[in-house]
Parts: structure tokens; sequence; C-alpha cells
């Protein structure tokens, strides 16, 4: 019934490249998150550069012990774009894993493989969050300009929260019943997470506790990076920890979500 | 098709003794099947008997309480709601479901829409497609790797006339060529198309004895 694998004819589409494209278009469809990004993003700096003036702040550097006195304004400019990250990247990702959770699960009892369609999905989260955070990290130049180093140190930050944060989306994508828990979750979970990191909205802000947030490692290499001229490369493997965990637990769940039982006979 | 005395072929699948409750509801409780290579049947069951579960263990996406199933060969599988892409096109969803069964080129799927007619929407995104033409897709992608066993859960929910009977053409194809269709259906129309019939009442399999051929079922 089946040939030998040499005699078999070489497939017309690969598994990974089909499956990675599919999934960069399934994330990159959602009209309502385009919009968020490109409205959204250039009013909430507008917004919060306005109201959060140029009072001088400490912030505290967790790995030199450092306490920086910088521009509140720019620090919130930092918060508001990392908030703005969390929320798209994790909003994109969660709706575009739970409308595709049942045509995955079709495709692997079609023959895709896990892993290769586990791969192509990660692979797909990692651009689409890089492609927000260079567009978040962009429209924050008519507000600010840091140096290139600390321009790079912020882009850094972004790109390792929007990972965290479309790893948790893809986590809740396949974990939680309903839309609106896992919008919820992401949307109160990110704005928590962003707000206690910045001295300005939160006199807890510099509390050891925060170091227990997502958002603690990009906030910190961010700001080490654009205003303390220090690279903590630490705090920035922080975040990549979460964004590793969250996914790990995501696709695990996917993997058991999508598995086949029947037994294939001789 | 007389079986005179060669021996009966091999099942393409069995299942055996299935059982499934959810929670304290017994839905099968000891069901048997074998299909026969080239063997139509239907499933035939109220509202609530339990068919799209046990088509549901059939094909692997649900787990049986106990019993098992075996399956000699490849399987296809068109659950009743269809499973799609609403952001693909039809052609991307071809393309997909051929990377998915390795295929060497989309002969089979082009055939398929052309056979179900609906060539003109190709190049249409699913999530833009009427319900029978959405169910004719879902019918193709099943079949697209020409499977050894057809599993079809009400499959011809939302056809036309028309369409009903270019699908009863793609079937007889299929039968020829040997291969096994599992239709599960509450109402089944013309009877005599089914080589067997087997109602699933009190969660167990029973055949009926009008249909055209004398099948086994049941362990």
């Amino acid at each position: 019934m089946s040939a030998p694998d040499a005699l078999r004819p070489r497939p017309l589409y690969g598994q990974f490249p089909t499956a990675l494209r599919f999934c960069v278009r399934d994330q990159t469809r959602n009209r309502l998150a385009a919009l968020l990004l490109v409205l959204f993003v250039p009013a909430w700096y507008l917004m919060m550069d306005a109201l959060a003036g140029h009072t001088t702040l400490d912030f505290k550097l967790y790995a030199t012990g450092q306490v920086l006195h910088i521009d509140g304004g720019h620090l919130t400019l930092i918060s508001a774009g990392l908030n703005s990250v969390t929320m798209i990247a994790g909003f994109v990702v969660f709706d575009a894993v739970r409308k595709a959770l049942a045509f995955d699960r079709r495709l692997v009892y079609s023959g895709y493989r896990h892993s290769t369609l586990i791969g192509a999905k990660s692979l797909a989260i990692a651009v689409v969050a890089g492609g927000i955070a260079l567009y978040t990290v962009l429209a924050v130049l008519p507000f600010w300009r840091p140096g290139p180093g600390g321009w790079f140190a912020v882009y850094a930050g972004f790109t390792t929260i929007a990972l965290a944060y479309g790893a948790l989306g893809l986590l809740l994508g396949v974990l939680v019943k309903h839309d609106l828990e896992g919008f919820f979750l992401i949307i109160m979970g990110g704005l928590m997470d962003t707000f206690l990191q910045n001295p300005l909205g939160n006199p807890l802000a510099n509390k050891p506790v925060l170091q227990c947030f997502p958002s603690f490692g990009p906030m910190q290499f961010a700001v080490g990076g654009s205003f303390g001229h220090t690279a903590l490369w630490n705090h920035l493997a922080l975040g990549l920890a979460w964004a590793a965990a969250f996914a790990t637990i995501g696709l695990v769940i996917f993997r058991i979500k999508t598995r086949s039982r029947v037994r294939t006979g001789a | 098709m007389a079986q005179g005395s060669t021996p009966a072929p091999p099942p393409v699948l069995q299942a055996r003794d299935l059982h499934k409750s959810y929670g304290r509801h017994p839905v099968l409780r000891g069901a048997d099947l074998t299909v026969a290579p080239g063997q139509l049947v239907a499933v035939v069951g109220e509202n609530g008997a339990g068919k799209s579960t046990l088509l549901k263990i059939l094909a692997g996406t649900l787990p049986a309480d106990r019993g098992e199933v075996v399956l000699s060969g490849t399987l296809g599988y068109c659950p009743q709601a269809p499973v799609l892409n609403a952001s693909l096109t039809v052609e991307q969803h071809l393309r997909y479901f051929a990377a998915a069964h390795r295929l060497p080129d989309l002969d089979r799927g082009r055939e398929l829409v052309r056979l179900l007619g609906y060539e003109q929407y190709e190049a249409s995104l699913a999530g833009e497609l009427s319900g029978g033409t959405r169910q004719k897709l879902n019918l193709t992608l099943a079949l697209l790797h020409d499977p050894d066993v057809l599993l079809l859960d009400e499959p011809y929910q939302g056809f036309d006339w028309d369409t009903y009977l270019r699908f009863w053409d793609l079937v007889d194809d299929l039968r020829t060529r040997g291969r096994a269709i599992v239709v599960i259906t509450h109402l089944v129309f013309e009877q005599d198309r089914f080589d067997l019939l087997a109602d699933l009442t009190d969660g167990r399999l029973a055949p009926r004895t009008t249909s055209r051929k004398d099948h086994h079922v049941g362990a």
C-alpha cells in the first residue's frame, strides 16, 4: 500500500515552509490588531507624553544596584510602548491560534508532523512579534530620540516582551474556553505588568516584587541601555525565559489536544 | 461482486467493543463495526444516538473509554461541521493539505473541485464561501489523498440536488476502486445504494436485513 521511501514521489510542498507561510498570513490578517498598531500606538505615545511631563524619576537597575535619575516622560514612553506591544502581540497570536485550533488538529490528523507545525507556528509568532516591536519602536522616534545604542536597547526590550506576550497568546489560545477570558487576561495582565514597572504611576516601583513579572527584564534592559549606557543581557534573557516558558506550556497543551488515538494495523 | 467461495478480504477498518460515556450518561455500550475494502456502510441513528461520537472515535479524534479501533491503510475524515481556515483560499487549503499528505501534485484536489462543481471559487477565501461550497471543500480535503477508508458525518447536508448526484457519482467511483466508505446519517433516502445499513440503538450497532448485500457487522 505504501511505497518504499526511496520510490515515493517528492512532495510538491514542504510541510515547514507551507505551514510557516500560512501561519504568518493567519496572524497578519487581523484587521483590528493592524488598526490598533497603526493608530493606537502613536495615539498612546501622544497621550502619555502629554500626561507624564518631564519630572525626574528614580529608577533602580537591579543588575548593578545603580539608581538612575531619569526623565519621567521618556521612561513613560518606554512603558507605554511595552504596554502596547503586550496587548497587540498577545491579541494577534491568541486570536489566530484560537481560530485555527480545530483546523490545526485536522492538519495533524491528515499527516502534518507535530514538530513541524509547532516549529512553524513558533517561528511565525517570532516574525510577527518582531514586526510589531519594530513598528512600535519606530513610532516612538517623533517623541524621543535616544542614541543608536539606546534605541536598539528599547527595540530589544520591545521584541522580548512581544515574544513573551505572543507566547502567552499561544498558551491562552490553546487553553481557555472563551474569547473574552483570553482577551481579558492579556489586556489586564499586560496593563498591570507594565504599569507596575514605572515609578511614575507606581510608588512601589523599584521594589523586588517587580522581578516576578514578565516585563521586568525587558524594562530593565531598555532603561539600562537607553539611560545607563549598559547592556543588561541577563535581564533580556529573563524576558526570553518567560517567552520560552509560556511557549513550552502552550505547545505541550497544543500537542496533547491534537494527538490521534487510532491504532494503525498491518 | 458475488462473494462465492473466495475468502472475504481482510477488513480495512475494525472497531471492537467500543464504550463511551459522558459523565454518567453512556453513549456507546459495546459497538462493533467491521468494514471491508470497497464496502459502503451507513450508520443510522436518531438525534443523540451517539453517531458523531462513534465517528470521532473511529477517526481517532476522541478517545474511547474501552475497546479499540484498528485501521489498515489510510483514513479520510469529513466532519459534519466544516473544519476550514476562514483566512485561506480554496487553493491554499488544497496546498496545505497536499503538504500534510506529502502529495507530489495537486491533480487529485483539482479533479475533486471540478467533480463537485466549484472550480470558480478556487481563489475565494473559505470565510466568504456559502454553506454548501464550504461543505464541498470540507469533503475535498477528506478525499485529497485518496484514502482507503473514508468516514463521512452527514456529508450531503447543504448540498443542492445536482451536487447530491455528483456526490454519489464520486462515491461509486471510490467503491469501484476498492475504497471503503462509512456514512453517518440520521436519514437514509436511498437504502439500496448501501452495502450495509447499521442502526445505532442503545449504544450498539445492529445490521438491517434490507441492505443489498449480506455483509458482516459486529463481532
